[in-house]
Protein backbone atom coordinates (compact mmCIF):
# COMPACT_ATOMS: atom_id res chain seq x y z
CA UNK A 1 0.00 0.00 0.00
CA UNK A 2 2.64 2.20 0.65
CA UNK A 3 3.92 1.72 -2.94
CA UNK A 4 0.47 3.10 -4.21
CA UNK A 5 0.94 6.13 -2.20
CA UNK A 6 4.47 6.95 -2.47
CA UNK A 7 4.01 6.64 -6.11
CA UNK A 8 0.90 8.98 -6.16
CA UNK A 9 3.13 11.30 -4.62
CA UNK A 10 5.95 11.12 -7.45
CA UNK A 11 3.39 11.14 -10.35
CA UNK A 12 3.08 14.73 -11.11
CA UNK A 13 6.87 15.93 -10.82
CA UNK A 14 6.74 12.15 -13.21
CA UNK A 15 4.62 13.62 -15.91
CA UNK A 16 6.65 16.62 -16.07
CA UNK A 17 9.57 14.55 -17.35
CA UNK A 18 7.76 12.25 -19.49
CA UNK A 19 5.98 14.69 -21.40
CA UNK A 20 9.45 15.85 -22.38
CA UNK A 21 10.62 12.23 -23.53
CA UNK A 22 7.63 12.35 -25.55
CA UNK A 23 8.29 15.55 -26.77
CA UNK A 24 11.47 14.42 -27.89
CA UNK A 25 10.20 11.52 -29.40
CA UNK A 26 8.13 12.96 -31.51
CA UNK A 27 10.66 15.88 -32.86
CA UNK A 28 13.01 13.11 -33.67
CA UNK A 29 10.24 10.86 -35.79
CA UNK A 30 8.59 14.16 -36.88
CA UNK A 31 11.75 15.29 -38.63
CA UNK A 32 13.67 11.79 -38.84
CA UNK A 33 11.36 9.67 -40.99
CA UNK A 34 11.35 12.54 -43.83
CA UNK A 35 15.25 12.94 -43.63
CA UNK A 36 15.41 8.89 -43.59
CA UNK A 37 13.24 9.31 -46.56
CA UNK A 38 15.91 11.38 -48.64
CA UNK A 39 18.50 9.03 -47.37
CA UNK A 40 16.97 5.78 -48.59
CA UNK A 41 17.06 7.55 -52.11
CA UNK A 42 20.56 8.65 -51.79
CA UNK A 43 21.43 4.93 -50.45
CA UNK A 44 20.35 3.90 -54.06
CA UNK A 45 21.02 6.93 -56.08
CA UNK A 46 23.03 6.36 -59.44
CA UNK A 47 25.33 9.01 -58.75
CA UNK A 48 28.58 7.69 -56.44
CA UNK A 49 28.77 10.73 -54.60
CA UNK A 50 25.43 11.09 -53.09
CA UNK A 51 25.23 7.47 -52.46
CA UNK A 52 28.47 7.76 -50.47
CA UNK A 53 27.18 10.36 -48.67
CA UNK A 54 23.79 9.15 -47.86
CA UNK A 55 25.72 5.52 -47.33
CA UNK A 56 28.24 7.56 -44.53
CA UNK A 57 25.03 9.23 -42.85
CA UNK A 58 22.95 6.12 -42.86
CA UNK A 59 26.21 3.53 -41.58
CA UNK A 60 27.18 6.18 -38.53
CA UNK A 61 23.61 6.46 -37.58
CA UNK A 62 22.91 2.95 -37.32
CA UNK A 63 26.48 1.59 -36.59
CA UNK A 64 27.42 4.29 -33.72
CA UNK A 65 25.91 3.71 -29.83
CA UNK A 66 22.88 6.86 -29.93
CA UNK A 67 24.64 7.84 -26.84
CA UNK A 68 28.27 8.54 -28.49
CA UNK A 69 26.24 10.76 -31.40
CA UNK A 70 24.52 12.48 -28.42
CA UNK A 71 27.44 13.29 -26.72
CA UNK A 72 29.66 14.34 -29.65
CA UNK A 73 26.37 16.71 -30.15
CA UNK A 74 26.17 17.97 -26.75
CA UNK A 75 30.22 17.61 -25.34
CA UNK A 76 31.87 17.29 -28.49
CA UNK A 77 30.49 20.06 -30.92
CA UNK A 78 31.27 23.45 -28.96
CA UNK A 79 34.85 22.32 -29.30
CA UNK A 80 34.02 23.62 -33.14
CA UNK A 81 31.85 26.88 -30.89
CA UNK A 82 28.51 24.98 -32.02
CA UNK A 83 26.62 25.08 -28.58
CA UNK A 84 23.33 23.26 -28.06
CA UNK A 85 21.05 23.46 -25.34
CA UNK A 86 21.07 19.77 -23.53
CA UNK A 87 17.33 19.11 -25.38
CA UNK A 88 18.26 20.57 -28.86
CA UNK A 89 21.43 18.27 -28.72
CA UNK A 90 19.24 15.23 -27.37
CA UNK A 91 16.77 15.97 -30.14
CA UNK A 92 18.97 16.07 -33.19
CA UNK A 93 21.26 13.20 -31.85
CA UNK A 94 17.89 10.93 -31.99
CA UNK A 95 16.65 13.01 -35.22
CA UNK A 96 20.07 11.42 -36.81
CA UNK A 97 18.80 8.12 -34.69
CA UNK A 98 15.38 7.88 -35.95
CA UNK A 99 16.77 8.72 -39.92
CA UNK A 100 19.12 6.00 -40.23
CA UNK A 101 17.13 3.00 -38.98
CA UNK A 102 13.92 4.29 -40.87
CA UNK A 103 15.82 5.03 -44.29
CA UNK A 104 16.92 1.10 -44.56
CA UNK A 105 13.32 0.28 -43.41
CA UNK A 106 11.81 2.73 -46.28
CA UNK A 107 14.56 1.39 -48.40
CA UNK A 108 13.41 -2.27 -47.50
CA UNK A 109 10.05 -1.05 -48.31
CA UNK A 110 10.25 1.07 -51.29
CA UNK A 111 12.39 -2.02 -53.24
CA UNK A 112 9.87 -4.65 -52.42
CA UNK A 113 7.36 -2.65 -54.90
CA UNK A 114 7.09 -5.18 -57.92
CA UNK A 115 9.20 -4.35 -61.14
CA UNK A 116 5.75 -4.78 -62.64
CA UNK A 117 4.50 -1.45 -61.14
CA UNK A 118 7.80 0.81 -62.65
CA UNK A 119 7.26 -0.84 -66.33
CA UNK A 120 3.28 -0.35 -66.03
CA UNK A 121 3.83 3.09 -64.94
CA UNK A 122 6.99 3.29 -67.81
CA UNK A 123 4.76 1.80 -70.96
CA UNK A 124 1.87 4.29 -69.90
CA UNK A 125 4.49 7.31 -70.20
CA UNK A 126 3.83 8.48 -66.25
CA UNK A 127 6.67 10.84 -65.46
CA UNK A 128 9.52 9.64 -63.20
CA UNK A 129 8.08 12.39 -60.43
CA UNK A 130 4.83 10.82 -60.98
CA UNK A 131 5.99 6.96 -60.79
CA UNK A 132 7.66 7.49 -57.81
CA UNK A 133 5.45 9.75 -55.41
CA UNK A 134 1.65 8.27 -56.80
CA UNK A 135 2.94 4.77 -57.56
CA UNK A 136 5.81 3.33 -56.06
CA UNK A 137 5.98 5.27 -52.96
CA UNK A 138 2.49 4.42 -51.54
CA UNK A 139 3.09 0.89 -51.82
CA UNK A 140 6.39 0.77 -50.41
CA UNK A 141 5.39 2.94 -47.48
CA UNK A 142 2.52 0.73 -46.94
CA UNK A 143 4.14 -1.87 -46.49
CA UNK A 144 7.54 -0.24 -44.39
CA UNK A 145 4.67 1.47 -41.73
CA UNK A 146 5.23 -1.74 -39.22
CA UNK A 147 8.81 -1.15 -39.12
CA UNK A 148 8.38 2.21 -38.77
CA UNK A 149 6.32 2.19 -35.75
CA UNK A 150 8.90 0.01 -34.32
CA UNK A 151 11.27 2.48 -34.73
CA UNK A 152 8.99 4.92 -33.32
CA UNK A 153 8.84 2.67 -30.08
CA UNK A 154 12.66 1.98 -30.11
CA UNK A 155 12.82 6.32 -30.52
CA UNK A 156 10.68 6.87 -27.41
CA UNK A 157 12.80 3.99 -25.61
CA UNK A 158 16.02 5.56 -26.88
CA UNK A 159 14.93 9.27 -24.83
CA UNK A 160 16.17 7.96 -22.16
CA UNK A 161 19.99 8.14 -22.99
CA UNK A 162 19.01 12.23 -22.77
CA UNK A 163 19.66 11.71 -19.21
CA UNK A 164 23.34 11.28 -19.65
CA UNK A 165 23.27 15.17 -20.69
CA UNK A 166 20.97 16.14 -17.87
CA UNK A 167 17.80 16.77 -20.21
CA UNK A 168 15.29 16.55 -17.56
CA UNK A 169 13.53 13.56 -19.41
CA UNK A 170 12.00 10.71 -17.67
CA UNK A 171 15.02 9.42 -16.38
CA UNK A 172 16.49 12.72 -15.25
CA UNK A 173 13.52 13.03 -13.22
CA UNK A 174 13.03 9.70 -11.63
CA UNK A 175 16.91 9.96 -10.62
CA UNK A 176 16.39 12.92 -9.15
CA UNK A 177 13.47 12.03 -7.26
CA UNK A 178 15.08 9.00 -6.07
CA UNK A 179 18.11 10.58 -4.40
CA UNK A 180 16.15 12.91 -2.31
CA UNK A 181 14.70 9.73 -0.49
CA UNK A 182 16.63 6.97 -1.90
CA UNK A 183 13.68 5.55 -3.01
CA UNK A 184 15.24 4.02 -5.65
CA UNK A 185 13.42 0.77 -6.37
CA UNK A 186 10.06 2.60 -6.07
CA UNK A 187 10.61 5.04 -8.31
CA UNK A 188 12.61 3.45 -11.32
CA UNK A 189 9.70 0.85 -10.82
CA UNK A 190 6.96 3.34 -11.61
CA UNK A 191 9.91 5.15 -14.33
CA UNK A 192 9.84 1.61 -15.97
CA UNK A 193 5.89 1.17 -15.89
CA UNK A 194 5.81 4.58 -17.22
CA UNK A 195 7.56 3.24 -20.26
CA UNK A 196 5.80 0.44 -20.60
CA UNK A 197 2.31 1.75 -20.68
CA UNK A 198 3.23 4.27 -23.61
CA UNK A 199 5.18 1.33 -25.50
CA UNK A 200 2.81 -2.03 -24.93
CA UNK A 201 0.03 -0.29 -26.35
CA UNK A 202 2.05 0.72 -29.40
CA UNK A 203 3.52 -2.79 -30.09
CA UNK A 204 -0.30 -3.90 -29.62
CA UNK A 205 -1.04 -1.17 -32.73
CA UNK A 206 2.01 -2.27 -34.86
CA UNK A 207 1.20 -5.89 -34.67
CA UNK A 208 -2.47 -5.18 -35.46
CA UNK A 209 -1.18 -3.37 -38.56
CA UNK A 210 0.80 -6.47 -39.32
CA UNK A 211 -1.85 -8.53 -39.76
CA UNK A 212 -4.04 -6.51 -41.50
CA UNK A 213 -1.15 -5.41 -43.86
CA UNK A 214 -0.94 -9.40 -43.99
CA UNK A 215 -4.67 -9.92 -44.80
CA UNK A 216 -4.55 -7.81 -47.49
CA UNK A 217 -1.25 -8.35 -49.34
CA UNK B 1 -19.66 2.96 -80.63
CA UNK B 2 -17.16 0.86 -81.04
CA UNK B 3 -14.39 0.22 -78.37
CA UNK B 4 -11.85 1.89 -80.42
CA UNK B 5 -13.86 4.84 -81.55
CA UNK B 6 -14.34 5.02 -77.49
CA UNK B 7 -10.98 4.34 -77.52
CA UNK B 8 -9.79 7.17 -79.33
CA UNK B 9 -12.66 9.85 -78.83
CA UNK B 10 -10.65 11.53 -82.32
CA UNK B 11 -10.73 8.55 -84.14
CA UNK B 12 -7.29 9.20 -85.16
CA UNK B 13 -5.63 7.34 -88.30
CA UNK B 14 -4.42 3.69 -87.06
CA UNK B 15 -0.63 3.78 -87.73
CA UNK B 16 1.54 1.13 -88.24
CA UNK B 17 5.53 0.14 -86.77
CA UNK B 18 8.35 -0.59 -88.60
CA UNK B 19 11.18 -2.20 -86.82
CA UNK B 20 13.89 -2.97 -88.13
CA UNK B 21 17.87 -4.55 -87.59
CA UNK B 22 16.61 -5.15 -83.95
CA UNK B 23 19.33 -6.35 -81.88
CA UNK B 24 19.76 -7.02 -78.27
CA UNK B 25 22.50 -9.04 -75.99
CA UNK B 26 22.68 -9.15 -72.26
CA UNK B 27 26.71 -9.59 -71.68
CA UNK B 28 27.34 -12.70 -74.01
CA UNK B 29 24.13 -13.72 -74.57
CA UNK B 30 22.28 -12.83 -77.48
CA UNK B 31 18.36 -12.67 -77.33
CA UNK B 32 17.64 -10.80 -80.29
CA UNK B 33 19.86 -11.31 -83.73
CA UNK B 34 18.59 -8.88 -85.96
CA UNK B 35 15.36 -8.69 -86.09
CA UNK B 36 12.94 -7.03 -88.40
CA UNK B 37 9.03 -6.58 -88.35
CA UNK B 38 6.94 -4.55 -90.23
CA UNK B 39 3.40 -3.80 -89.02
CA UNK B 40 0.59 -2.59 -91.25
CA UNK B 41 -2.25 -0.09 -90.09
CA UNK B 42 -4.70 -1.57 -88.73
CA UNK B 43 -3.72 -5.15 -88.93
CA UNK B 44 -3.12 -7.75 -85.92
CA UNK B 45 0.31 -9.41 -85.68
CA UNK B 46 0.59 -12.66 -83.56
CA UNK B 47 4.23 -13.17 -82.31
CA UNK B 48 4.58 -17.16 -80.93
CA UNK B 49 7.40 -19.70 -80.47
CA UNK B 50 8.89 -21.60 -77.67
CA UNK B 51 9.99 -19.88 -74.80
CA UNK B 52 12.98 -18.41 -74.90
CA UNK B 53 12.77 -17.74 -78.47
CA UNK B 54 12.73 -13.97 -77.85
CA UNK B 55 9.31 -12.73 -78.54
CA UNK B 56 8.08 -10.92 -74.96
CA UNK B 57 11.71 -9.59 -75.15
CA UNK B 58 11.09 -8.39 -79.04
CA UNK B 59 8.01 -7.01 -77.87
CA UNK B 60 9.14 -5.35 -75.21
CA UNK B 61 11.88 -3.59 -77.46
CA UNK B 62 8.65 -1.59 -79.60
CA UNK B 63 8.05 1.02 -76.77
CA UNK B 64 11.73 0.24 -75.17
CA UNK B 65 10.55 -0.98 -71.79
CA UNK B 66 14.05 -2.84 -73.01
CA UNK B 67 16.22 -0.60 -74.67
CA UNK B 68 17.69 -2.34 -78.07
CA UNK B 69 21.61 -2.64 -78.17
CA UNK B 70 20.94 -1.56 -82.09
CA UNK B 71 18.42 -0.93 -84.64
CA UNK B 72 15.61 1.22 -85.42
CA UNK B 73 11.95 2.18 -84.68
CA UNK B 74 9.68 3.79 -86.98
CA UNK B 75 5.81 5.08 -85.84
CA UNK B 76 4.09 7.90 -87.94
CA UNK B 77 7.22 9.61 -89.57
CA UNK B 78 9.21 9.48 -86.27
CA UNK B 79 11.69 7.46 -86.19
CA UNK B 80 13.90 6.20 -82.91
CA UNK B 81 17.46 4.87 -82.93
CA UNK B 82 17.53 3.13 -79.31
CA UNK B 83 21.08 2.32 -79.82
CA UNK B 84 21.97 5.79 -79.41
CA UNK B 85 20.39 8.62 -76.98
CA UNK B 86 16.42 8.62 -76.84
CA UNK B 87 15.49 12.35 -76.05
CA UNK B 88 12.84 11.84 -73.13
CA UNK B 89 10.24 13.94 -75.53
CA UNK B 90 10.90 10.55 -78.47
CA UNK B 91 10.23 8.60 -75.51
CA UNK B 92 7.31 10.39 -74.06
CA UNK B 93 5.83 10.50 -77.91
CA UNK B 94 6.81 6.56 -78.70
CA UNK B 95 4.88 5.86 -75.52
CA UNK B 96 1.75 7.50 -75.97
CA UNK B 97 1.09 5.95 -78.89
CA UNK B 98 2.06 2.50 -77.97
CA UNK B 99 -0.29 0.82 -75.14
CA UNK B 100 0.68 -2.43 -73.33
CA UNK B 101 -0.99 -4.84 -71.69
CA UNK B 102 1.41 -7.09 -69.92
CA UNK B 103 0.70 -10.79 -68.63
CA UNK B 104 0.57 -10.42 -64.82
CA UNK B 105 -1.71 -7.11 -65.47
CA UNK B 106 0.15 -4.89 -63.37
CA UNK B 107 -2.61 -2.36 -62.28
CA UNK B 108 -1.91 -0.35 -59.43
CA UNK B 109 -2.94 -2.40 -56.05
CA UNK B 110 -3.61 1.02 -54.17
CA UNK B 111 -6.09 2.57 -56.73
CA UNK B 112 -9.83 1.34 -57.61
CA UNK B 113 -10.23 0.49 -61.20
CA UNK B 114 -11.60 3.59 -62.59
CA UNK B 115 -8.99 5.40 -60.70
CA UNK B 116 -6.19 3.19 -62.09
CA UNK B 117 -7.68 3.97 -65.72
CA UNK B 118 -8.48 7.94 -64.85
CA UNK B 119 -5.02 8.40 -63.43
CA UNK B 120 -2.81 8.39 -66.14
CA UNK B 121 -4.97 10.05 -68.40
CA UNK B 122 -4.85 13.10 -65.80
CA UNK B 123 -1.15 12.90 -65.61
CA UNK B 124 -0.35 12.03 -69.37
CA UNK B 125 -3.07 13.51 -71.18
CA UNK B 126 -3.59 16.10 -68.79
CA UNK B 127 -7.11 15.81 -69.08
CA UNK B 128 -9.57 16.74 -65.77
CA UNK B 129 -10.63 14.43 -63.82
CA UNK B 130 -14.36 14.50 -64.74
CA UNK B 131 -13.51 14.44 -68.53
CA UNK B 132 -10.86 11.17 -67.32
CA UNK B 133 -13.23 9.39 -64.92
CA UNK B 134 -16.30 9.36 -67.93
CA UNK B 135 -13.70 8.29 -70.52
CA UNK B 136 -12.69 5.87 -67.83
CA UNK B 137 -16.63 4.53 -67.37
CA UNK B 138 -17.34 4.17 -71.20
CA UNK B 139 -14.36 1.97 -71.25
CA UNK B 140 -15.03 -0.16 -68.16
CA UNK B 141 -18.98 -0.42 -69.71
CA UNK B 142 -17.17 -1.77 -73.19
CA UNK B 143 -15.01 -4.22 -71.31
CA UNK B 144 -18.23 -5.69 -69.16
CA UNK B 145 -17.09 -3.99 -65.87
CA UNK B 146 -19.10 -1.01 -64.96
CA UNK B 147 -20.26 -2.31 -61.81
CA UNK B 148 -16.41 -2.72 -60.60
CA UNK B 149 -15.49 0.82 -60.68
CA UNK B 150 -14.75 0.84 -57.36
CA UNK B 151 -13.77 -2.09 -56.48
CA UNK B 152 -9.47 -2.34 -55.89
CA UNK B 153 -8.09 -4.65 -58.24
CA UNK B 154 -7.23 -7.64 -55.08
CA UNK B 155 -11.32 -7.73 -55.38
CA UNK B 156 -11.28 -8.39 -58.96
CA UNK B 157 -10.70 -11.82 -60.60
CA UNK B 158 -7.74 -12.21 -63.18
CA UNK B 159 -9.90 -11.81 -66.25
CA UNK B 160 -11.24 -8.82 -64.61
CA UNK B 161 -7.76 -7.06 -63.69
CA UNK B 162 -6.84 -8.33 -67.72
CA UNK B 163 -9.39 -6.17 -68.86
CA UNK B 164 -9.37 -3.44 -66.49
CA UNK B 165 -5.71 -3.14 -67.55
CA UNK B 166 -6.73 -3.29 -71.51
CA UNK B 167 -9.04 -0.05 -70.62
CA UNK B 168 -6.40 1.82 -69.21
CA UNK B 169 -4.09 1.32 -71.70
CA UNK B 170 -6.77 2.01 -74.13
CA UNK B 171 -7.75 5.50 -72.55
CA UNK B 172 -4.48 6.83 -73.90
CA UNK B 173 -5.87 6.54 -77.05
CA UNK B 174 -2.92 4.72 -78.35
CA UNK B 175 -2.44 3.74 -82.27
CA UNK B 176 -0.82 0.83 -81.72
CA UNK B 177 -1.60 -2.04 -78.60
CA UNK B 178 0.81 -4.56 -77.51
CA UNK B 179 -0.14 -8.09 -75.76
CA UNK B 180 2.49 -9.34 -73.75
CA UNK B 181 0.66 -13.34 -73.00
CA UNK B 182 -2.52 -11.56 -72.00
CA UNK B 183 -3.88 -14.86 -71.21
CA UNK B 184 -1.07 -16.95 -69.56
CA UNK B 185 -1.97 -16.24 -66.31
CA UNK B 186 -5.56 -17.12 -66.67
CA UNK B 187 -7.40 -20.00 -66.26
CA UNK B 188 -8.16 -21.35 -69.57
CA UNK B 189 -12.23 -20.09 -69.46
CA UNK B 190 -11.09 -16.86 -67.60
CA UNK B 191 -8.81 -16.12 -70.46
CA UNK B 192 -12.33 -16.07 -72.92
CA UNK B 193 -13.48 -12.95 -71.48
CA UNK B 194 -10.46 -10.92 -71.99
CA UNK B 195 -10.14 -12.41 -75.88
CA UNK B 196 -12.80 -11.76 -76.17
CA UNK B 197 -12.40 -8.26 -75.56
CA UNK B 198 -9.16 -8.76 -77.91
CA UNK B 199 -11.16 -9.69 -80.64
CA UNK B 200 -13.62 -6.68 -80.90
CA UNK B 201 -10.52 -4.44 -80.50
CA UNK B 202 -8.98 -6.32 -83.48
CA UNK B 203 -12.79 -6.15 -85.57
CA UNK B 204 -12.44 -2.58 -85.01
CA UNK B 205 -9.18 -1.98 -86.65
CA UNK B 206 -7.09 -1.33 -83.93
CA UNK B 207 -3.28 -2.35 -84.73
CA UNK B 208 -2.36 -4.71 -82.66
CA UNK B 209 0.95 -7.43 -81.78
CA UNK B 210 0.62 -9.79 -79.40
CA UNK B 211 2.37 -12.48 -78.06
CA UNK B 212 0.43 -15.58 -77.05
CA UNK B 213 -0.05 -19.20 -76.75
CA UNK B 214 -3.51 -19.40 -77.81
CA UNK B 215 -3.13 -20.97 -81.31
CA UNK B 216 -6.85 -20.48 -82.02
CA UNK B 217 -6.64 -17.00 -81.63
CA UNK B 218 -3.71 -16.60 -83.45
CA UNK B 219 -4.93 -18.17 -86.13
CA UNK B 220 -9.05 -16.61 -86.39
CA UNK B 221 -7.98 -13.08 -85.55
CA UNK B 222 -4.17 -12.36 -86.77
CA UNK B 223 -3.77 -11.08 -89.86
CA UNK B 224 0.06 -11.80 -89.81
CA UNK B 225 1.48 -14.68 -88.27
CA UNK B 226 5.71 -14.69 -87.14
CA UNK B 227 6.77 -17.24 -85.52
CA UNK B 228 10.36 -16.37 -83.52
CA UNK B 229 13.09 -18.89 -82.67
CA UNK B 230 16.39 -18.59 -81.34
CA UNK B 231 16.68 -15.23 -81.63
CA UNK B 232 15.18 -14.63 -84.41
CA UNK B 233 12.09 -14.40 -86.61
CA UNK B 234 12.23 -17.82 -88.79
CA UNK B 235 8.46 -17.35 -90.37
CA UNK B 236 6.16 -15.24 -91.28
CA UNK B 237 2.96 -14.57 -93.55
CA UNK B 238 -0.63 -16.03 -93.66
CA UNK B 239 -1.24 -17.60 -89.98
CA UNK B 240 -3.40 -20.24 -91.73
CA UNK B 241 -1.05 -21.44 -94.59
CA UNK B 242 1.69 -21.58 -91.83
CA UNK B 243 -0.44 -23.42 -89.72
CA UNK B 244 -1.41 -25.92 -92.13
CA UNK B 245 1.76 -25.60 -94.08
CA UNK B 246 4.78 -24.75 -92.06
CA UNK B 247 8.18 -23.80 -94.21
CA UNK B 248 10.60 -24.33 -91.53
CA UNK B 249 11.34 -27.60 -90.20
CA UNK B 250 11.52 -25.56 -86.50
CA UNK B 251 8.28 -24.19 -87.14
CA UNK B 252 6.35 -27.74 -87.60
CA UNK B 253 7.91 -28.95 -84.62
CA UNK B 254 6.78 -26.11 -82.79
CA UNK B 255 3.36 -26.53 -84.36
CA UNK B 256 3.07 -29.78 -83.25
CA UNK B 257 3.89 -29.85 -79.81
CA UNK B 258 1.39 -27.21 -79.48
CA UNK B 259 -1.65 -28.30 -81.75
CA UNK B 260 -1.36 -32.13 -81.61
CA UNK B 261 -1.14 -32.30 -77.51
Amino acid sequence: MTWLTEWAGYLPQLMSGLAVSLLIAGISIFFGYPLGLVLSLMVTAKNLAVRTLGLAVVEIGRGAPALVILYLFYYGLPKFGIAFESITAACLALTWNSAAYSSEIMRAGLQSVARGQLEASNALGLSQRDTFFRVVMPQGMRSAIPGLMGVAIQMFQGTSLAYGIAVPELMKTAYNIGSQDFNYLQIFTLAGLCYAVISMPATWITVFFEKRMARHT
Amino acid sequence: MTLSEIADGKLAPRLGIKLDNISKRYGEHTVLDDVSLHVEPGTVTALIGPSGAGKSTFLRCINLLERPDSGTIQVDQHTIEPGKDVNSRDLAALRRTVGMVFQSFNLFPHMSALKNISFPQQKVLGRSKEEADERSRQLLERVGLKEKADQHPGKCSGGQQQRIAIARALALDPAIMLFDEPTSALDPEVGLEVLAVMRELAADGMTMIVVTHEMHFARDVSDTLVVMADCKIIEQGDPRAIMSDPQEARTRRFLRAVLER
